[in-house]
């Protein structure tokens, strides 16, 4: 019946926080089942702090004005619409371990778990995908 | 133009994607299966998107319409009706209405879908009552003449056709399966 995408996100940027909720958000909006493994640097992208001050690539600066005039919504927006649609987030523990961070750091509502949580999702998926 | 009737209208200007999709799955589960709903959005790729969108959920993509910066999707929700069962006895395929029409036979073909599905693509020469409306406009038929009644896959039309032969039309006849599958001429705002 529905398709299952799973995601993992290992890079902590702004255009890769796009990437990521944005194909998340609209696969869920399209009755699609969706996971995403936040890891390393893509634990940014959840990190109540972080996720609000991502940084562009370097060089690229001059894209937050299109940003802005594009009517982009912000990452915690997107974050959060995706968590509304039922989007699963997964944060990687052993990512949290080495950098000392606790689940409280985070949005609220995700899963921590290891590298089987996510391929016991993935492991069925339709699409899965990686940024 | 046609009169473009939808039952609810979404305003998704001035917003990025994947917002007006989000809206859009919002939107949808507030309406009745069978309604029509009108994404009013400015995002370029909202017409591609909002095809594949439909499809992939199985919502009916009736078409878009440009109105200088605005985008202006219509889309029918999945109406579940696929396994109702047909009861008007008199009906007619696709094809042999088709040679009726280009044998320039004075008949009446009724169309009883949406008007904005009727709008984006229909039978030329047909009349457009969607179902919902045609108790009320029944005066606007003549009883006398041969009625050909269609929709898209001939279960409106069924109930229409039902309809109309219990207010005395005798000469109603059900076109099946109907604009799903239609392939003679006809009428659409894209062409």
């Amino acid at each position: 019946m529905n398709k299952k995408v799973a995601i993992i996100a290992s890079n902590g940027g702004l255009f890769d926080a796009y990437k990521v909720f944005n194909i998340a958000t609209a696969a869920a909006a399209t009755d699609q089942e969706v996971a995403i493994f936040f890891t390393f640097e893509g634990l940014n992208l959840i990190h109540k702090n972080a996720n609000k001050q991502l940084p562009m690539p370097e060089g690229k600066e001059h894209f937050a004005e299109g940003f802005a005039n594009a009517n982009v919504p912000t990452i915690p927006e997107l974050a959060e619409m995706a968590l509304e649609m039922g989007v699963k987030f997964i944060g990687c523990q052993m990512t949290m371990d080495v950098m000392g961070l606790e689940k409280e750091a985070f949005v609220d509502g995700i899963e921590v778990g290891g590298a089987v949580t996510f391929l016991d999702f993935a492991k069925d998926a339709d699409i899965t995908l990686t940024f | 133009m046609n009169s473009m009737k939808a039952n609810v209208i979404l305003d998704a200007k001035g917003l990025a994607c994947p917002m007006p999709i989000v809206k859009t799955k919002k939107a949808m589960v507030g309406i009745e299966a069978g309604q029509v709903l009108e994404v009013q959005a400015t995002d370029k790729g909202s017409k591609a998107d909002l095809k594949a969108w439909s499809d992939s959920t199985g919502h009916q993509y009736l078409g878009t319409l440009e109105e200088g910066d605005v985008l202006k999707h219509y889309i029918r929700k999945s109406s579940g009706d696929e396994s109702i069962e047909r009861k008007h006895p008199n009906v007619m395929n696709n094809d042999e209405l088709e040679k009726k029409l280009e044998a320039r036979e004075n008949i009446v073909v009724l169309d009883v879908r949406e008007t904005a599905e009727y709008a984006f693509n229909h039978i030329t020469n047909s009349i457009s009552i969607p179902l919902g409306e045609l108790e009320q406009r029944l005066g606007e038929l003549d009883k006398e003449k041969e009625i050909y009644v269609v929709c898209r896959t001939g279960n409106r039309s069924d109930l229409a056709a039902q309809k109309l032969a219990e207010k005395g039309f005798t000469k109603v006849i059900n076109i099946l399966p109907g604009m799903s599958k239609w392939s003679g001429k006809t009428t659409s705002l894209n062409n």
